[in-house]
């Protein structure tokens, strides 16, 4: 079979792109161990309020500059509304919703998380740099959606 | 583009180079912006 000079090229080309693609993916996640979430943190969406650790909503210390920011979602809001985290510290943010699906997302991060009602969520994070974080929801709740937003501060 | 057919060698001399040039001009477009994408999510870490 005849396959012209410059064919051969761009198949070469997507070819070896979509091997280069295969192995970038092979290797993050049998070498590096990166999975998808595994979703099987389940939670009562009915008794948040009295679910440890949801029933006190807020930062908690958990080990030498490591911390559990545990947040609960609503209509139209997010407890705790404001939190303040000293810098450079660990954050493992957990976060579930009472009610219907919210988004979690902490603009200027990579922390963007679907909030779905009976699972509970998370994402760790170093805050590294002082200043003021918006949290919004991405995910259209309702009349209210567009006002529903919380802060984070680090504070040094 | 029938009578280059029926000519028979029509293939072995046929001018492929604008095809070329904008399979590699939206190759390198994809690339750029995966890669774009993917330094912004590192920036963001």
């Amino acid at each position: 079979m005849h396959i012209h000079k410059y064919e051969k090229i761009w198949l070469i080309f997507g070819i070896g792109s979509l091997f280069i693609f295969l192995t970038i993916v092979g290797v993050s996640a049998f070498a590096k161990g990166n999975q998808p979430p595994s979703g099987l943190t389940t939670i009562d969406p009915e008794k948040v309020d009295q679910t440890p650790p949801f029933n006190k909503p807020g930062l908690v210390k958990t080990g030498d500059n490591e911390y559990q920011l545990n947040m609960v979602a609503s209509a139209f809001s997010y407890t705790p509304a404001q939190v303040e985290i000293p810098k450079g510290a660990k954050v493992t943010i957990n976060v579930t919703t009472k009610d219907v699906i919210h988004g979690f997302e902490v603009v200027g991060t990579n922390i963007n998380m679907m909030v779905e009602p009976g699972y509970v969520n998370s994402f760790t994070k170093t805050f590294d740099k002082t200043g003021e974080y918006t949290i919004l929801c991405n995910e259209y709740c309702g009349a209210g959606h567009h006002m529903m937003t919380a802060r984070i501060k680090v504070v040094d | 583009m029938a009578n280059e057919k029926i000519k028979g060698k029509a293939t072995e001399n046929s001018n492929l180079k604008g095809t070329l040039a904008s399979v590699f001009l939206l190759g390198f477009f994809l690339i750029f912006t995966w890669v774009s994408v993917y330094f912004l999510f590192l920036e963001r870490l």
